[in-house]
């Protein structure tokens, strides 16, 4: 097949996959979109130091299999390649996402005041640890359906997660605009973020199962976990 | 209805989040050792709620077949612990040991560990002072002839033995002489026995006698002179009964 007349261009802009091509000064000579917006999460020289390492050891293409993360987004694999002395290019995978197949049992879920479980858990949270805490929620967070025995599971383990942290930061917002769809409709989403100065991530995968078992998006970082929790009504 | 005191912070948390959680359906355990009052919580935050005890598996199983809330105690007796169902249930339960750390983790939303008594010394007083008045009854004793403040006490058994504490030091308190000689009555009859018991007997009288002597009269001489015996007769027996 003859694909020299074919102009690749923007196939390329619109890859969701990061495209990021190099001059041989670590300049930017060209980036898609997806690449665009994931140098908000990384600098420029983190990338092109990657590009370097995995080069290939002559002209042509490497692809190697390696677990690279930057904030939400997560890579499987990355190729890099050059043709010439001049320019080297690096394609970032996105890990496919696992779509949540899981079925919401309704006849578990409970409107709930979610600041009440928050305050329980905050409560059993202090009679072990005395670390400084400060909490800032919205009260008037309306009451959504949600199976309370996990979800207080997951609190309870994300809050372990910071047991011996300093200053632990609690917040717990509505996010204006945002929304995702469950069987169809859309439902707000408020925002548990925790930030302190370090925690545990002994307990990361547990927080992942039980958050996924709520359809909560959960975000862990080094220093904070992030649960975005759908307000089913 | 069941009291319960407790100025421990610990336990107030507890309580809050047991407050705030009464109304939902969630799962929650205390832990602790035995007797530091795990029932008597329970039973003061939920006083209406029946209550099963993990010694009778079968009891446990219809109960929670027929209630949506139930109490637990002896919760680690129970062998079917990860074949229990608490979906949609207001489970409160108790234990004196953890078991299995994994099942109780995947089972309860709320773990909460009881201090010891040990642990939370704001409420030991007021703990002895409850069953010392609760002793001067049943004893019945005027519980203005004792100071409690030299009442020794236990904590190996949290609130058992503190109790126990306090009832023997009030009863050897409140004995006269006649109690006593009953008491050594029924010692003698069980240990009296050998060639040589007269002898070895007799300290139960006079290492008594002595250290009592020493401490109120403080000096051997008074003593001697108080008892009527003679100096030298009374260090033979302080050295006799190893009194310092």
């Amino acid at each position: 097949m003859n694909t020299t007349s074919i102009d690749f261009k923007s196939f390329i802009e619109w890859d969701s996959n990061p495209f990021i091509l190099f001059s041989d000064q670590g300049k930017i000579l060209y980036l898609n979109n997806a690449a665009e917006i994931l140098f908000g999460y990384v600098t420029k020289k983190e990338l092109y130091d990657i590009a370097l390492s995995y080069a290939p050891q002559t002209f042509g293409y490497k692809t190697t299999t390696l677990a690279l993360n930057y904030d939400t987004y997560n890579f499987h694999a990355i190729t890099v390649g050059y043709e010439n002395e001049e320019q080297i290019s690096l394609r970032l995978y996105n890990t496919p996402r696992i779509k949540a197949a899981r079925k919401i049992e309704r006849d578990k879920l409970i409107t709930t005041d979610i600041n009440i479980l928050l305050e329980a858990n905050i409560a059993l949270f202090r009679t072990k640890n005395a670390n400084p805490l400060k909490l800032l929620t919205d009260q008037d967070l309306p009451a959504f359906k949600i199976d309370q025995n996990n979800f207080s599971k997951l609190l309870r383990k994300t809050l372990n997660a910071f047991r011996a942290s300093d200053s632990i930061d609690i917040s717990l917002k509505l996010l204006f605009g945002q929304h995702v769809i469950i069987e169809n409709k859309r439902v707000s989403i408020a925002q548990l973020s925790i930030l302190a100065n370090g925690r545990y991530a002994d307990t990361d995968e547990e927080i992942c199962t039980h958050a996924e078992v709520s359809q909560i998006k959960c975000i862990l970082k080094e220093r904070s976990i992030k649960l975005e929790i759908p307000l089913i009504q | 209805m069941e009291t319960f005191f407790s100025k421990s912070d610990k336990i107030q948390h507890i309580i809050k989040s047991f407050n705030l959680t009464k109304t939902l359906f969630v799962s929650s355990i205390i832990i602790g050792e035995a007797h530091t009052g795990k029932k008597s919580l329970v039973r003061y935050l939920f006083p209406d709620t029946p209550l099963v005890s993990g010694n009778d598996q079968k009891e446990v199983e219809d109960a929670l077949e027929n209630n949506d809330e139930l109490i637990i105690t002896n919760f680690e007796k129970l062998s079917n612990q990860n074949s229990l169902d608490f979906t949609n249930k207001r489970i409160i339960a108790t234990a004196d040991y953890m078991g299995n750390p994994e099942l109780i983790d995947d089972l309860f939303a709320f773990i909460y560990t009881m201090p010891s008594l040990q642990e939370r010394p704001e409420d030991i007083n007021y703990l002895k002072d409850l069953f010392i008045k609760e002793a001067c009854s049943t004893l019945m004793i005027e519980d203005n002839t004792f100071e409690s403040e030299y009442i020794p006490l236990n904590l190996t058994k949290n609130t058992k033995s503190l109790k126990r504490s306090v009832y023997i030091h009030l009863m050897k308190q409140s004995m006269d002489t006649q109690d006593i000689e009953e008491i050594l009555y029924h010692y003698l009859l069980k240990h009296l026995d050998g060639n040589d018991a007269y002898r070895e007997h007799l300290s139960l009288y006079e290492r008594p006698l002595i250290e009592a002597g020493l401490h109120k009269f403080g000096s051997q001489l008074q003593l001697s002179q108080v008892l009527g015996i003679n100096r030298n007769t009374l260090r033979k027996k302080i050295h006799e009964h190893n009194i310092d």
